[in-house]
């Protein structure tokens, strides 16, 4: 559980990014579909969400624009942008690598001596 | 109970810069947060089970505060802004040993017997040091704007009127120093003192247009 956790918050641009392809979004929007997608098990802490918004914006992955709800109050929603896209596409290749070298590598029947 | 919730954020944010950039992450974080709120007091939660869940999903914001001190901090002290006062400073120190040195051409000069070259001389010396002064003025890094308030912008508008008053100071004190130069050399050539004194009237009039152009281009 807290291994998984680490490794979920290791990975929160790729998270944030492919929760951003579909359609804008906002923190809390984002951060209530992880947890419905792991079944209720994960969420980010708010910190984490938005450290990871500061540093994806500054990079140009994403943009923010402040959203014009007709009730209650406003809303920043971001946006993804094409070299978003691009980032998370790399950000995926590098996950699957890393996620075949640790299934060889928890792997007991694996062998390097012959 | 969102008043509470309201209270938490303000605590949250106590000690973060008042930029533009602050206020909306907070605004956004409290948006959230609210946000959650209902969605647990709908579930079915207690206020007091909702509020204390919203909260403890906050989790430690002390980075993202330290971020947004350093960016409000950057547009004073970047590195880039070092660089141009040492640069400055060694603009301004040449300028001043120059000033310095500049009596010692007519007191060898003077010695020698060539008293007029000695003065030419210490005129040069004093042109090339307002020389540095005037560029060291004119090259000066402008204030860059970080955010819009207030009081950055009062910063700028100052910082422009300051460098304007800089280089129209420097400009009139090449004057004054050709104008005395020129004094000196056409009286010693011509020798004709008793007239040449009317340099400093024409010298008078070109400070006073300087100060109109100055005046008049004022934003």
């Amino acid at each position: 559980m807290s291994i998984a956790s680490d490794i979920l918050r290791g990975h929160t641009d790729g998270i944030i990014l492919a929760r951003l392809c579909k359609k804008d979004s906002y923190g809390y929007e984002i951060n209530k579909s992880i947890q419905k997608i792991t079944g209720n098990t994960y969420e980010l802490k708010e910190a984490t969400l938005y450290t990871a918004f500061r540093r994806l914006e500054e990079a140009g992955y994403i943009v923010s624009y402040w959203g014009n709800e007709l009730t209650g109050a406003r809303r920043r929603y971001y946006s993804i942008t094409d070299s978003g896209r691009e980032m998370l596409r790399s950000l995926r290749a590098e996950w699957e690598e890393s996620k075949r070298s640790i299934d060889k590598l928890m792997d007991e029947s694996f062998d390097t001596d012959n | 109970m969102t008043e509470k919730l309201r209270f938490f954020i303000e605590d949250l944010f106590k000690d973060a810069p008042k930029t533009k950039r602050a206020i909306e992450l907070k605004e956004e974080i409290y948006q959230n947060l609210t946000d959650k709120y209902n969605d647990l007091i709908s579930e079915g939660k207690t206020p007091e089970a909702a509020y204390n869940i919203s909260v403890a999903s906050v989790g430690d914001i002390s980075t993202l505060i330290e971020d947004l001190e350093r960016e409000a901090n950057m547009s004073g002290e970047s590195t880039e802004n070092t660089e141009a006062k040492k640069r400055s400073a060694l603009l301004v120190s040449v300028a001043v040993m120059f000033y310095i040195i500049s009596v010692v051409p007519v007191i060898i000069f003077g010695e020698l017997g060539y008293g007029l070259i000695g003065v030419v001389m210490m005129f040069l010396l004093i042109a090339a040091a307002t020389g540095l002064i005037i560029y060291n003025a004119m090259t000066k890094p402008v204030y860059k704007k970080k955010d819009e308030t207030i009081t950055e912008e009062f910063k700028e508008w100052q910082r422009e009127k300051d460098s304007r008053r800089a280089v129209k100071g420097a400009i009139e004190s090449v004057l004054w120093c050709l104008i005395v130069t020129a004094y000196f050399i056409i009286s010693f050539s011509s020798g004709r003192w008793d007239i040449t004194w009317i340099i400093f009237l024409i010298g008078a009039s070109i400070n006073g247009i300087i100060d109109a152009i100055f005046a008049l281009t004022k934003k």
